[in-house]
C-alpha cells in the first residue's frame, strides 16, 4: 500500500484576528492621531524620530479561535466528541432523545432531514436545548495547543492567551500611525515598518522584513567566500569567517612563541610537528594547575576569614555569658554580692530564703484551710436546711394525724359508753350542752393520753 | 478550511492510526476522493480470497450529505457479485442514499457495513435489469432513486 501523503499540515490559520477597533480603542486612537498627526507628517520617517504609541495604549487584538481546527493535547475522551464533526463539542446541545451534538452540526443535519442522526427518531430543531453545564466545564478543561506558540493550556483560556499573552500572536504595531500587525514578541520595539535599502541588492524593503529578505529572497544574498570560494549568505559573512577552513590562522601555541601560521584546515597538520607542542601542552597543564591552586587559596582564605570571625564571636560571647551566670546566682542567694565572695554566708542566706518560702507557703495553706472550712460549713448548712424544713413539715402532719386519731378515739369511747352504760349514755346524750362539753374535754384528755400511747407503741 | 475538510482530516488521522481487519486505505489525496480496499474475512465462497476497491467521493457538505461510494474495477480488483451491486460498481444501499444516511456515519462505518453486506450474501448474481441499467445510466449514484424493496440481503 503506497503511503498516502498526510495533507493535515497545510491548512489556513485556526484562528481569526479582529483588526477592527473596539469602541474605546477607537477613541484613544483618534486622540492619538489628532495630537501627534502634525508632528508625524512634518518629521521625516526615519528610525530615530519614529513616534511610538504611549505605553498605556492597548495593542491587543481580539482573536477568535476555531475550536475545530486546533490541536488537542493527547486523546480527547470519546464522549466529548461530536459524532457529526468528530471534534470535541463546540457549543454543545442536548436533544430530547438524550444525544449531544455541536449546535451548528445538528442544525445542519436537521436542515437536511428531521431525524436524530444517531437513533433516527423524529427530531425538530425546537427539541434541542443547551447541554448541561457539566459538559461545558469538561470541554473548557480540555488541554489544547496554542496555534501560535504551541504551549498547552485549557481550551477556554486559548482566546485570552492569544489576545493578551502569546508571544507569537499578532498585535497592533507600536508605531503610532502604523496600522500594520506584528508579532507580540517584537512589539516591544518601535515600529519597524519603515523602508530600508538592502545593502546587498539596493532594493527597498521594510526593516521588519529585512532579515527574511536578506536570508531568503534577496537576489544578491549569496556570495562566494574569498578564502574557500563556497557560496555563503552575505548577512552571515562574519559568522562564516569564524569557521571558514581556508582562513589563515596562527598556531594555537602562538602565545608561547610559535610564529607559524596556517589555514584553519591545515592547523592540525602543523600541530603535529610544531616545535612548541610539548612545551605548549606543559604550559597548558601548568596554567591549569596554577588556576586551580589560586582558586583553592581563595577558598582557604575565605574559610580562614570565616573562622576568625567565628572565634571573635565566641570570645565576645564568653564575655557576655559571664554576666547571666552571676544573675542566676544572685537570684538564688537573694544577695547583691557574687558567689565567689562568701560561699558559707550565701548558703545560710539560701536556707533562710527557703525557710521564708516555706513560711509563706504555710500561711497560704492555713488561709486555704480556713477558707475551706467556711466553705464546708456553708455547704453543710445549705444541705441541712431542707432537712430541717422537711422535719417541721413532718411534725405538723403528725400533729394533724394525732388530732384525727383523738377524734376517732373519742368517738369510739362514746359508742362504748352507750353500749355498756345504756342509760347514762342516753341521758348524757340527751343532757345539756355543758355536760357534753365536759365529756368532750374529758375525752380529749383521755384520747390525748391514748394517742400518745399509740404513738409510743408505733 | 471547510467543515468537510476538518471532519475528513479527523477521520484520516484515525484511519492512519488503525483500521478494522479487512479494510485498508489506498490513497487519500486531498479531501475529495479516497480509495479503500475491503476484503470479506469469513469463508463466504463467493468472495473468498478477493479484494475489492471502493471509491469515496466527498462533497463539500459531507458529513451532512452522504459520500458517493462505488466499487471500482482494476487489474486484480473485481466488482463483487451481489444482488444489490451493479456491474459498473454502483451500490444500492439505503445507508448511502439521502434517506438512509446519517451524519454520524463515517468512512470506516461505511466500509464495515459493506463488508457485512457481502458477508451475509448467498446469491451469486447481479441485480435485476443490470445490463440495461449499466448501459443506460448516466446519472450519479446519489441521484438515482433506488427502490429499497429487498430487506433480506
Amino acid at each position: 500500500m503506497p503511503s498516502p501523503r498526510h495533507p493535515l499540515g497545510d491548512h489556513s490559520l485556526p484562528y481569526t484576528v479582529h483588526t477592527e477597533l473596539d469602541s474605546d480603542d477607537e477613541v484613544s486612537l483618534d486622540t492619538d492621531t489628532i495630537t501627534d498627526g502634525d508632528n508625524i507628517t512634518a518629521s521625516p520617517s526615519s528610525r530615530g524620530l519614529h513616534k511610538s504609541r504611549p505605553p498605556t495604549f492597548n495593542l491587543n487584538l481580539r482573536h477568535t479561535v476555531d475550536l475545530r481546527a486546533i490541536t488537542y493535547n493527547g486523546t480527547v475522551d470519546e464522549n466529548l466528541v461530536c459524532p457529526i464533526c468528530r471534534c470535541p463539542f463546540v457549543d454543545p446541545v442536548l436533544t430530547d432523545c438524550d444525544h449531544v451534538f455541536c449546535r451548528p452540526c445538528i442544525d445542519d443535519a436537521l436542515s437536511e432531514s428531521q431525524l436524530c442522526p444517531i437513533d433516527r427518531l423524529p427530531l425538530s430543531s425546537d427539541a434541542v436545548s443547551r447541554a448541561p453545564k457539566m459538559i461545558f466545564n469538561q470541554l473548557d478543561a480540555l488541554k489544547a495547543k496554542c496555534p501560535c506558540c504551541g504551549v498547552v493550556l485549557a481550551r477556554s483560556m486559548l482566546e485570552s492567551h492569544l489576545e493578551k499573552y502569546c508571544l507569537e500572536a499578532v498585535v497592533r504595531c507600536p508605531g503610532a500611525e502604523c496600522v500594520k500587525l506584528v508579532k507580540r514578541k517584537i512589539s516591544g520595539e518601535d515600529c519597524l515598518h519603515y523602508p530600508m535599502v538592502c545593502p546587498d541588492c539596493k532594493e527597498t524593503h521594510d526593516e521588519i522584513d529585512m532579515e527574511a529578505h536578506r536570508e531568503n529572497s534577496c537576489n544578491e544574498r549569496l556570495k562566494a567566500c574569498e578564502h574557500c570560494s563556497a557560496e555563503i549568505l552575505r548577512c552571515k559573512e562574519e559568522q562564516h569567517e569564524g569557521e571558514c577552513p581556508d582562513v589563515v590562522q596562527p598556531c594555537k601555541w602562538a602565545e608561547y612563541g610559535c610564529q607559524d601560521e596556517a589555514k584553519r584546515k591545515d592547523l592540525p597538520l602543523h600541530a603535529d610537528e610544531c616545535s612548541y607542542k610539548a612545551m605548549g601542552q606543559m604550559a597548558e597543564t601548568l596554567k591549569k594547575e596554577i588556576r586551580s591552586l589560586r582558586s583553592e587559596v581563595r577558598t582557604m582564605n575565605e574559610t580562614h576569614h570565616l573562622q576568625e570571625r567565628r572565634i571573635k564571636f565566641l570570645e565576645g560571647g564568653q564575655r557576655a555569658s559571664d554576666r547571666p551566670l552571676d544573675m542566676m546566682d544572685l537570684s538564688l542567694a537573694n544577695l547583691p554580692e557574687s558567689t565567689g565572695a562568701d560561699a558559707l554566708e550565701s548558703g545560710h542566706e539560701y536556707l533562710l530564703s527557703l525557710l521564708e518560702a516555706q513560711q509563706g507557703r504555710l500561711s497560704q495553706l492555713s488561709a486555704e484551710v480556713s477558707d475551706f472550712q467556711a466553705k464546708s460549713t456553708m455547704m453543710l448548712f445549705n444541705e441541712t436546711l431542707p432537712i430541717k424544713n422537711e422535719l417541721a413539715e413532718l411534725r405538723s402532719t403528725q400533729q394533724v394525724t394525732c388530732m384525727h386519731v383523738r377524734w376517732l378515739m373519742r368517738f369510739r369511747m362514746q359508742e362504748n359508753q352507750r353500749r355498756f352504760g345504756g342509760g347514762p349514755g342516753a341521758t348524757s346524750n340527751g343532757g345539756s350542752d355543758g355536760g357534753s362539753s365536759s365529756d368532750l374535754s374529758m375525752g380529749r384528755r383521755l384520747s390525748d393520753s391514748l394517742t400518745r400511747d399509740i404513738i409510743t407503741k408505733l | 478550511m471547510s467543515f468537510a475538510t476538518k471532519r475528513l482530516g479527523k477521520e484520516l488521522a484515525k484511519v492512519h492510526g488503525n483500521l478494522p481487519p479487512g479494510i485498508a486505505l489506498v490513497t487519500a489525496e486531498g479531501f475529495q476522493e479516497w480509495l479503500l480496499d475491503i476484503q470479506v474475512l469469513d469463508a463466504n465462497p463467493i468472495y473468498m480470497g478477493q479484494t475489492y476497491r471502493l471509491k469515496f467521493k466527498f462533497s463539500s457538505s459531507y458529513p451532512i450529505e452522504p459520500p458517493e461510494v462505488t466499487f471500482v474495477a482494476g487489474p486484480d480488483r473485481p466488482i463483487p457479485m451481489h444482488p444489490h451491486i451493479y456491474s459498473n460498481g454502483i451500490i444500492c444501499l439505503d445507508l448511502l442514499g439521502t434517506q438512509g444516511w446519517s451524519p454520524v456515519q463515517n468512512v470506516e462505518s461505511i466500509c464495515m457495513s459493506l463488508q457485512s453486506m457481502l458477508t451475509g450474501n448467498t446469491k451469486n448474481e447481479r441485480p435485476e435489469g443490470d445490463e440495461q441499467f449499466v448501459a443506460s445510466n448516466r446519472r450519479r449514484p446519489r441521484d438515482i432513486d433506488f427502490y429499497y424493496h429487498d430487506n433480506t440481503v
